[in-house]
């Protein structure tokens, strides 16, 4: 078994439409180690939803390859995809759907038998505190219960590789703090989690490994302890990055 | 084959359906009884029978046609549309489903609708006294196909359009007009000759004249090229929504 759950390399995505072309990630190469808590940092329209999308299979690469645990997420698609779970950064739900239905649509879709759905529903909505609101529609749900609906079903396959994209945006602070105990315990549990969010307190309380993505680039790329190095934060070491980075490509 | 997603799929929208059921039983329903109680009791009564059968009889099988065709369209066409737009479309983007299985998922989910809505047409015509059925398989050959056929039409639609307007456009421009001068409610022997020259063009003619002959024995195209049309149609929608899908075309990035 390899060292590293996810490999990318040289991925470049360029986005098309008929007036115009965005390079949203270009060449960029990155490897995630299992069991790790990642944290991927970086503005906004840096690259990193894209370079998410592109593991998931919401968005196809432009070149250059992704493999989840050895499988091509193009090439084996369908492989690659029972080994990965999504919350993305925003709810892209039927609202309509009860937080049973959105797990229960999405363990079927996984090919997960009824019985087997049933049992994992229960443990899921047992473990993020959601028993109460299990028959409640997406969309009268708090923001808080939102992402713990949302995070149930990524986690509903039970996949190897976590990705959260800024899963606790808009929630406010205790539940967030809630909701870092949950990902803890996945991590310690043996899950790798991939982690973006704009709170870099977050990150530094939460991820051993970092990278930095600037203008569709990786800038910087290596452990906490790496980042912390000199008594800085997590915060500090990202500002002077992105600056640096901003400048260079200024000149 | 990922049968349990596509199951999945076909569940989901067979529940939508009944979350729904005055937009997508009782009006289609409503439609199918005043349809036939206006050309089958109304008119039916003062015109002799037609084709060996009673007029009623022999419209029938065109008000089966329009409600299957509507039941299908806009369960593939609302149900995509409404997804790209929520981006619930998500969900099945990053789940292990191949994209011919998408491709059956929606199409049988539409299908589904179409057959609930036409069993329960099929009821309605059965109070009337208006069914007959001379050839069940040929029958059940018809509907399928014909529900698959516009299950893709509204999967193309909904990819294709940007708003709500734009999900109506192929359906009042192309489909309403020419399901009507189709021959869903008459004979194309009522028409001048160029007017039914023009009618054998239509393929919405055969694929009522399909349903019709499979019900009442009676058909006035060749069931040959009827056959080509409806296979030719489900065979070339059918690559062409995987491809769509396979390419990602308005859902993907």
């Amino acid at each position: 078994m390899s060292e590293y759950i996810l490999k990318i390399k040289n991925l470049t995505k360029v986005y098309r439409d008929r007036k115009q072309e965005k390079l949203a990630v270009n060449d960029i190469s990155l490897s995630v180690r299992r069991g790790s808590f990642f944290g991927l940092l970086g503005p906004n329209g840096a690259g990193k939803s894209t370079t998410i999308h592109c593991i998931t299979g919401i968005a196809q690469p432009t070149s250059g390859t992704i493999t989840i645990d050895g499988v091509d997420v193009v090439k084996d698609y369908k492989l690659a995809r029972t080994k990965v779970g999504l919350s993305p950064q925003e709810f892209n739900v039927n609202i309509f759907n009860t937080t049973e239905q959105l797990m229960d649509y999405m363990g079927g879709y996984y090919g997960i038998k009824k019985a087997a759905r049933k049992a994992k529903i229960d443990q899921l909505v047992e473990r993020f505190d959601l028993t109460e609101h299990r028959q409640v529609v997406f969309q009268r749900l708090s923001g808080g219960l939102k992402r713990r609906a949302i995070l149930g079903r990524a986690l509903i396959h039970t996949p190897d590789l976590l990705i959260l994209d800024e899963p606790t945006a808009g929630v406010d602070v205790e539940q967030r703090h809630d909701l870092w105990g949950y990902l803890r315990e996945l991590n310690e549990m043996g899950k790798t989690i991939i982690l973006t969010s704009h709170y870099l307190e977050e990150i530094q309380a939460l991820c051993d490994d970092i990278a930095i993505i600037n203008r569709g680039q990786i800038v910087a790329h290596g452990t906490k302890a790496e980042f912390m190095k000199d008594g800085k934060s997590v915060e500090e070491a990202y500002l002077e990055i992105t600056r640096a980075a901003n400048n260079n490509s200024a000149v | 084959m990922n049968w349990i997603g596509l199951y999945t799929l076909i569940r989901r929208e067979v529940e939508r359906t009944f979350a729904v059921v005055i937009q997508t039983l009782v009006a289609p329903l409503i439609s199918a009884t005043l349809y036939l109680f206006i050309f089958g009791v109304v008119i039916g009564s003062r015109i002799e029978d037609f084709a060996g059968v009673p007029f009623i009889s022999f419209v029938f099988p065109g008000v089966l046609l329009l409600s299957i065709i509507n039941a299908s369209f806009a369960s593939a066409s609302s149900g995509l549309y409404f997804m790209r737009f929520s981006r619930a479309i998500e969900e099945l983007l990053i789940a292990p489903l191949s994209y011919f299985e998408m491709l059956i998922g929606f199409v049988g989910s539409a299908v589904a609708r179409a057959l609930i809505v036409g069993t329960l047409i099929l009821g309605v015509g059965v109070l009337f006294g208006a069914v007959t059925l001379v050839d069940p398989f040929g029958f059940f050959f018809y509907v399928t196909a014909i529900a698959a056929i516009f299950a893709m039409l509204g999967i193309i639609v909904a990819l294709w359009a940007e708003d709500f307007e734009q999900l109506q456009v192929l359906n009042t421009f192309v489909i309403t007009p020419l399901t009507y001068l189709g021959g869903i409610f008459y004979s194309i022997t009522f028409l001048p000759e160029l007017a039914a020259t023009i009618t054998r063009a239509n393929p919405f003619f055969y694929f009522a004249d399909g349903i019709r002959s499979s019900m009442i024995g009676y058909s006035e195209a060749d069931t040959a090229v009827g056959l080509v049309i409806i296979l030719g149609l489900v065979v070339g929608l059918g690559v062409l929504v995987t491809e769509l899908f396979r390419r990602g075309w308005k859902i993907r990035g």
